[in-house]
């Protein structure tokens, strides 16, 4: 009879605190709404230490917590969100992206997954997962979502770019290859559409139609630099240095501070000898960035062939300590510059 | 970037059509029915913990006993947990007996030494006629001089030069650098190993491969180091790593080491393969000193910058302009260097153009640039193997075990892979490392020799049917060092001009035979011989008919033919 007694006294008194958080959430809710942000957070704060697994409350605070940018906040009370009420899309979907700003990828991509079970075909968090199974070299897990995205949706050209990506990371090209040709197909008229297409050609070794899609993506949009720098560096890598210059230039009207496009320039400027002519080129791609080891690099083979050893050497040591300092730099600028997909 | 070797899932280059020319040769393995049936040990081959169990070892050719056959070494690893006692790993030593067969005389030649053995290099120090040998080991290495009686007897504490036994010792390779006719030595370090404060696999973004935790490295673990020992000439070595400057250098995981004069100045130089660092190339100052000119020459990186995990280097003229060229092995996801030599030590990486860009899914290890077909044009052998075991427990399409690659040279500094139609031994699927060249039967073609990962050794006979003749050139130096290691050789035959260079090191920390092969196709007969010998003399020698082995002798002038026994 006392033991009963306790109980339904517990139970009003829990009853009680979860209305009392509620009242609160529901006040810290308004605050939000005039922009009060501080007294919105103490009142989130003061229903989550009346109700501790009080939902409205935790996420409210962990999404404000998240917009403010204080991950390691926003995480714990994200996860209790999506503790206490597991079948809320958006608790597990914050929570990735909260992981993800605190570099804990696998983490991330768990909480995605839950989230994923129970929105099988949100498109955003697919292409959000793919993107980062891809940052994390889980190129298969990458690959497949992206072509689960484009099985849900085939009318979005991002779709198939992200696919074409998540494929060629995975080390199928065929695959890629098959749907840059859709993407070409279904969207002719696409500068981008063409110039995946013809990237892919000239992976399979089909040169000529190479060239020819990646002329197709110049016309389709003179102001695309891509397709021009490619075609540029495709031309340097067949010897034709003198041919490639008038693309490499072109890109670069299109963006000026394309550093990949200006290397390619003082490179094959390099080869015909030209040595005045790159060191202007290499120097202005280190006015943009003076980071860049790159150019460092190759001024240093320059002053060396030009028996200026000192200069030489001195441009070497820098490139290497740019090198060291900032490996991930030299790696992204160096690979094919392929535009992140946003979804 | 978030793994711990240099990567850049470079895509393959697209092949042009075959070129439908002949190629009349295939490789069979005969190491069994030879004789060659000692087994490699690495560490564990289902999972590799640390990076000491994932690179291999060198394999070596060389004619100990003078009786005009290639002999065998082969340099054996161990494993972290040990042996009982007995039963640890040695090298082995196999004595070519002539008809094929090799016997195993590790024993009685006394070179039978167990521990985690590397790299390989040989070359004759005490000028006496018999070549010795330097053995690299994660500990003390061994320098084996040669009795001239069949036996060996390590010196290397003795003469100075067995390291400080806590280095992981790679590449070794044996030179003169200051002229003075004496064999001095160049020991590469991969890096400072311990296993007590190298991370678990997994542990860092450094220990993954693709998502997957393996073992760490090299990135994120201590550096190597470059040793230069001069030989004073009374059976010692003096430690000038500091006074030459090859100390001064910084930041590398280095391997395969090679010595020539690759400038053309008359001076040895050094080229080393590293692995996810620069690659260092030693400009030789000619005054006791080098230089470290890797970047500046083009031979650090790839043509778009890029570190690389370099492996093995080939060096050679591959497109017959007199120009010593470097091929160089690298990690997955890359493509092999072609470093062509545009004159006076100045590369530009031509792999693109010389159609090497076509199999960039195998991890390379041993190359050569060696004419297999006798046509006059070096081809290339590589062979591969992925590091992480763990790979065959997954779906992806890597493995820890791939064929071999065979790229003949259609002239004009342009290759074509012919693996395919090169004998089922190319075909055969193995983590190999090491490998070595040399016609071990004598019989006017190529072999080559393999290091397996947990495995036998590979022997691949080259059944080469063909009319091109040959011409074999070994040197002997009397103001140089005896074995001439260092000397440039060129040969002419008609139009054809071919430039070799004489090696105590080359391939993946592997030394093949010192006697250069030079392919003739249709010429009957080599017109002039020109070498350039390690003291930079240059020296003419007449020409000789084809089908022989001709010995030059420095200052002599006069080519002798030497019976090659079967």
């Amino acid at each position: 009879m006392r033991v009963a007694l306790l109980v339904v006294l517990l139970c009003s008194l829990a009853a009680g605190a979860s209305q009392d958080a509620a009242e609160l959430s529901a006040q810290g809710q308004a605050k939000v709404q005039e922009k009060q942000f501080g007294e919105a957070e103490r009142l989130w704060k003061e229903a989550i230490r009346l109700s501790p697994r009080y939902f409205p409350a935790l996420f409210n605070l962990g999404y404000l917590y998240f917009t403010q940018q204080k991950f390691s906040d926003a995480e714990p009370l994200l996860r209790d969100a999506a503790q206490v009420t597991p079948n809320d899309f958006n608790s597990h979907y914050v929570l990735g992206l909260a992981l993800t700003k605190l570099d804990r990828r696998e983490e991330a991509l768990r909480a995605w997954r839950e989230a994923l079970t129970l929105q099988p075909r949100n498109l955003r968090l697919i292409q959000v997962m793919s993107v980062e199974y891809s940052k994390g070299r889980y190129f298969g897990e990458a690959a497949a979502l992206a072509k689960q995205a484009l099985d849900i949706d085939g009318t979005d050209q991002n779709l198939y770019f992200l696919a074409i990506k998540a494929f060629q990371d995975a080390g199928d090209n065929e695959s890629a290859a098959d749907i840059a040709r859709r993407a070409a197909l279904k969207f002719p008229q696409s500068a981008r559409a063409n110039f995946e297409y013809g990237f892919q050609l000239q992976n399979q070794g089909k040169l000529p139609e190479a060239l020819d899609y990646l002329k197709r993506a110049m016309n389709a949009d003179p102001s695309y630099e891509e397709p021009f720098f490619f075609y540029g560096s495709l031309l340097l890598d067949q010897g034709q240095e003198e041919e490639a210059i008038p693309y490499l230039q072109t890109a670069l009207r299109n963006r000026t501070d394309y550093v990949p496009a200006r290397v390619a320039l003082a490179r094959a400027l390099m080869s015909l000898r030209k040595w005045q002519e790159a060191i202007a080129e290499l120097n202005k791609t280190l006015e943009m960035d003076p980071n860049q080891p790159q150019p460092h690099l190759l001024l240093s083979q320059i002053y060396f062939r030009l028996g200026d050893e000192a200069k030489a050497k001195i441009e070497q040591r820098t490139s290497l300590r740019l090198r060291r300092e900032k490996p991930a730099l030299l790696e992204g600028v160096q690979s094919r510059p392929f535009p992140e997909s946003k979804p | 970037m978030g793994q711990g070797i240099a990567t850049h899932n470079t895509p393959a280059i697209p092949r042009e059509a075959a070129s439908g020319r002949p190629w009349p040769l295939s490789f069979i393995d005969v190491a069994a029915q030879a004789g060659l049936q000692m087994h490699f040990t690495s560490g564990n081959e289902q999972s590799k913990k640390y990076i000491i169990e994932a690179n291999g070892s060198g394999v070596a050719f060389l004619d100990y006993d003078r009786d005009g056959r290639q002999d065998v070494f082969l340099v054996n690893g161990s494993r972290l947990e040990g042996f009982p006692p007995g039963d640890a790993p040695t090298n082995y030593l196999y004595r070519n007996d002539g008809n094929g067969h090799f016997r195993d005389v590790t024993k009685e030649a006394g070179v039978g030494r167990s521990g985690w053995g590397n790299g390989v290099c040989v070359g004759d120090v005490n000028n006496d006629g018999f070549d010795d040998f330097y053995v690299t080991y994660w500990g003390h290495n061994a320098y084996f001089q040669n009795d001239g009686h069949g036996k060996f007897v390590d010196l290397a504490e003795k003469s100075g030069v067995a390291g400080t036994g806590k280095e992981w010792s790679s590449g070794c390779t044996f030179l003169d650098y200051d002229r003075d006719g004496r064999l001095d030595l160049l020991v590469t370090s991969y890096q400072q190993f311990d296993p007590a404060t190298t991370p678990p696999p997994g542990k860092t973004s450094n220990c993954e491969w693709k998502g997957m935790p393996v073992f760490c490295g090299p990135r994120g673990l201590p550096f190597g180091k470059v040793t230069l020992y001069h030989n004073r000439g009374d059976g010692t070595f003096e430690d000038v790593s500091v006074k030459s400057g090859v100390r001064a250098m910084d930041g590398f995981y280095a391997f395969t080491a090679v010595a020539a004069d690759f400038n053309g100045d008359g001076w040895t130089d050094v080229y080393i393969a590293c692995d996810s660092t620069p690659s260092i190339y030693l400009r030789n100052n000619k005054n006791g000193t080098f230089s470290e000119i890797g970047t500046e020459a083009g031979v650090a990186f790839n043509e778009n910058g890029f570190e690389q995990g370099g492996m093995g280097i080939a060096p050679g003229d591959y497109d017959n302009d007199g120009q010593l060229d470097i091929l160089k092995t690298n990690f997955a996801g890359d493509h092999p260097n072609v470093y062509h030599n545009t004159g006076a030590g100045i590369f530009e990486d031509n792999v693109l153009r010389a159609r090497l860009a076509v199999n960039p899914q195998y991890v390379g290890w041993g190359i050569g640039l060696v004419d297999l077909d006798n046509d006059g044009w070096k081809d290339v052998f590589q062979v591969n193997g992925h590091v992480y075991p763990e790979l065959d427990a997954h779906s992806g399409i890597e493995r820890y075990r791939n064929p071999r690659l065979v790229y003949r040279n259609l002239g004009r500094g342009i290759f074509e892979d012919v693996s395919a139609i090169s004998g089922p031994a190319v075909q055969e699927k193995k983590s190999s490392r090491g490998a070595a060249f040399a016609d071990f039967d004598n019989d006017g073609d190529l072999d080559v020799l393999i290091m397996n990962m947990g495995d036998t050794p590979s022997l691949l006979r080259n059944d080469l049917k063909s009319m091109n003749h040959w011409v074999k050139v070994e040197l002997r130096g009397t103001v140089s060092n005896r074995g001439a290691i260092g000397a440039t050789v060129r040969v002419e035959a008609a139009d054809l001009k071919q430039t070799a260079v004489v090696l105590s090191q080359s391939s993946y920390i592997s030394h093949s035979d010192s006697r250069l092969h030079f392919g003739l196709g249709s010429e009957t007969s080599v017109t002039k011989i020109t070498v350039r010998w390690p003291n930079g003399e240059t020296e003419v020698f007449p020409g000789a008919p084809a089908g022989n082995l001709l010995e030059l002798t420095e200052g002599n002038g006069k080519t002798r033919i030497v019976p090659m026994p079967k």
